[in-house]
């Protein structure tokens, strides 16, 4: 055996470069192979990414068909006699005053003198019929313009979501009464609204405006939207000085040593860990050690912090890694400090690097779920959070939850909350090409 | 006793004239490791108060190495380790005492890669004066940046356009301007590691021109692979093979008469 390897060799090496025609003729021959698996090649990558696009279509096609109805919904119109003395009984448009009038009397009534309800049976599932939000809508509306004081107004007061779905055909008349969540009475009413031309579509106020409910008609995502932007501003404002400050201190001014290297592997390790841990630390170190309130942005934005860290740091080092050598030895070579060739070199030629990595980072938080169930930021809270210390909750925890709910219409709210986040994220990232573009100096 | 032997051996290796009447800079005896790697060995040379010296030799023999000490960049390198003494109007540099961002101020440096920052041409020189606070007010700053630009032979062709990058220039025209940034701080050395390596011979002999008229102000120390560059621009020669400085001497006479059979090897083409 070890004979033959030896022949081979001496054959190999008596053997001399071929000469200029038949290397010629061996590149001819071996060239259709080759140009043939280039073009196998293309075509892989093609077939790919055709694919890619292929998934992104359907994805987007499924979400904003299904989406798309969830910023609308029906409403009913009717002749509201604003009778100052019903609605505003002490008559300082306090909202004591407000809460102890009978708005929803008011709206009770005229609905009736149009389908005519008989009895307290009738009548009583007629009330159902107009969302239960009626009163606050009164409320707000001649808060807004006590003028309306003395007239008759036409006002739109969303239906209860059994009658949208029934609009909407999701809840069939074909169905037998018994298994049908709204009967034929109420079926009834709803087709002499309808005769009289007082139901319509249209935009839904509260999808955008509203927070979280437990009637499906009027929860809206403007609470965990503001929830989402004060979560994700704790996180920006703690997680991008200090990342870039660790990254600057372990390219530019630790010497590489064990410690360092530890330090850098177990960054690299922190990278991985499922988010869901940080979620338990947080709930361990802010709330149980520290005292924190639970379900609010500030802590959410800490624990969310530590998690987008180590994404910060790794891409914060490969782009100051990238800064050409050249210049920081010419800002070395006039005698510029440590410090100044950092922030007045380094930094800023590293900049575009390190904001794509934060604002990968960024999309990764906005969609995190798993770490703010565990402190409690999906609670749920009706008032919309006016600062970190309130409590609140984000669109992914939203999601979530709206996906868990029952009622049909949480369907179509829960896909247009979706379009709402992936709105934000699509935002976001815009936002960090357009930075990216003004920050980088091709020069 | 093994120390003062070894002197006695690197001043017998080194032929010709290693001192200088008027030293302002003074290399005793400096060895360089790069980790285990010795990359100078036992080098002692003056360089004389508005001398242009150029440092020649083969790739590899530690030329660059050396000039990088005298304004210490090689701090910058972990693994460097420097030895011996090299001392600024008989201050040492390496003293802990020390400060290296004032002695980099003095000893400016231009390097083989034009480097200028990602600024504009202005900010470019002014960077200099305006981290060391060179100048009082903003009139004053712009007269450094002309009068630096003028030394560097560059004005005429950018003081129309100060607020464009400098890295836009051509590679000549940067090259002259991380000159004039060197200018800018006043410095009384200046350090070009092989300054014209990237540069095409027109741009080339401008530098040349320009280190020939910079040579009445300052001490300027030129590492360069360029024989006839150094016959060119400088008066005196050193020889460095290995790191060993094999000879030193009057350019003319190291071109004409070199005393080392291994510099005439060497100016005669037969290594490098």
């Amino acid at each position: 055996m070890l004979c033959m390897l030896l022949k081979n060799t001496e054959n190999n090496m008596n053997k001399k470069i071929i000469n200029p025609e038949e290397a010629t003729n061996i590149v001819k021959n071996s060239i259709v192979k080759r140009r043939s698996k280039d073009s196998r090649l293309k075509l892989f990558g093609r077939a790919a990414i055709g694919l890619a696009v292929c998934f992104l279509l359907f994805l987007f096609y499924s979400i904003f068909t299904k989406g798309y109805p969830g910023f609308f919904q029906y409403y009913v119109t009717l002749d509201i006699n604003f009778d100052r003395e019903r609605i505003d009984p002490k008559g300082d448009l306090s909202d004591n005053s407000l809460f102890d009038g009978d708005a929803s009397a008011i709206v009770n009534e005229s609905l009736f003198s149009i389908i005519e309800p008989k009895g307290r049976k009738e009548k009583k599932l007629a009330k159902k019929i107009v969302s239960s939000g009626k009163d606050v809508r009164i409320a707000k509306m001649v808060k807004d313009d006590p003028g309306l004081f003395g007239t008759v107004t036409q006002v739109k007061f969303a239906l209860d979501d059994d009658i949208d779905s029934f609009l909407r055909g999701y809840i069939k008349r074909e169905t037998p009464e018994s298994e049908r969540r709204i009967n034929d009475k109420v079926i009834g009413f709803i087709d002499k609204l309808n005769e009289e031309g007082r139901i319509s579509y249209e935009f839904s106020d509260y999808i955008l405006s509203g927070s979280a409910s437990g009637n499906p008609e009027m929860a809206g995502i403007k609470g965990a939207f503001i929830g989402s932007l004060l979560t994700l501003s704790v996180c920006l404002l703690i997680a991008f000085p200090l990342g870039v400050a660790t990254a600057v201190y372990l390219e530019e001014i630790a010497k590489k040593n064990r410690i360092t290297e530890i330090i850098e592997v177990n960054i690299n390790n922190l990278a991985a860990v499922p988010s869901v841990v940080f979620g338990i630390m947080g709930l361990a170190i802010f709330i149980s050690i520290f005292g924190m309130p639970r379900s609010i942005p500030l802590v959410g934005g800490m624990v969310l912090a530590l998690m987008t860290l180590p994404t910060i740091i790794i891409s914060s080092r490969a782009a100051i890694r990238a800064v050409p050598p050249s210049v920081r030895d010419a800002a070395y070579g006039i005698g510029a400090s440590k410090l100044q060739v950092i922030f007045h070199h380094v930094i800023p030629l590293a900049m575009p690097g390190m904001l794509t990595g934060t604002i990968i980072g960024m999309a990764q938080a906005l969609g995190e779920t798993a770490p703010l169930l565990m402190i409690g930021m999906v609670a749920f809270i009706v008032d919309i959070p006016n600062s970190v210390v309130d409590p609140g909750t984000v669109l992914p925890v939203q999601i979530f939850m709206w996906a868990d709910f029952a009622e049909r219409m949480f369907i179509q709210k829960t896909s247009a909350a979706i379009i709402v986040l992936l709105g934000f994220l699509i935002a976001m990232n815009a936002l960090a090409v357009y930075l990216r573009k003004k920050l980088e100096r091709r020069w | 006793m093994n120390s003062k032997k070894n002197d006695l051996k690197s001043l017998e290796l080194t032929v010709g004239d290693v001192f200088s009447k008027n030293a302002r800079l003074k290399a005793r005896n400096v060895n360089v490791f790069y980790g285990e790697n010795k990359a100078i060995d036992n080098v002692t040379i003056d360089i004389g108060n508005k001398e242009v010296i150029s440092f020649i030799g083969p790739s590899g023999c530690g030329k660059s190495t050396f000039l990088r000490c005298f304004n210490r960049m090689n701090d910058t390198i972990d693994s460097c380790v420097i030895q011996g003494e090299i001392s600024i109007d008989d201050e040492n540099i390496y003293d802990k005492k020390i400060d290296v961002v004032p002695l980099r101020a003095r000893i400016g440096m231009v390097f083989q890669k034009p480097n200028p920052f990602p600024k504009s041409i202005y900010d470019n020189v002014a960077y200099g004066p305006r981290i060391h606070g060179l100048s009082e007010n903003k009139e004053h700053l712009d007269n450094i940046v002309e009068e630096s630009l003028k030394r560097a032979g560059l004005w005429q062709e950018v003081s129309d356009r100060l607020s464009s990058p400098g890295t836009g220039l051509s590679g000549g025209q940067q090259q002259r301007l991380c000159i004039a940034r060197a200018i800018a701080v006043s410095p009384e050395v200046i350090l070009m590691d092989e300054p014209c390596s990237a540069l095409d011979p027109i741009a080339t002999a401008k530098i040349e021109e320009l280190i020939h008229e910079l040579g009445n102000e300052y001490s300027i120390v030129i590492v360069t692979h360029s024989m006839q560059q150094a016959a060119r621009v400088s008066k005196r020669t050193a020889y460095f093979h290995l790191g060993k400085l094999i000879e030193v001497g009057k350019t003319k006479e190291i071109f004409t008469r070199p005393k080392h059979n291994q510099t005439e090897a060497y100016i005669s083409g037969k290594i490098g």
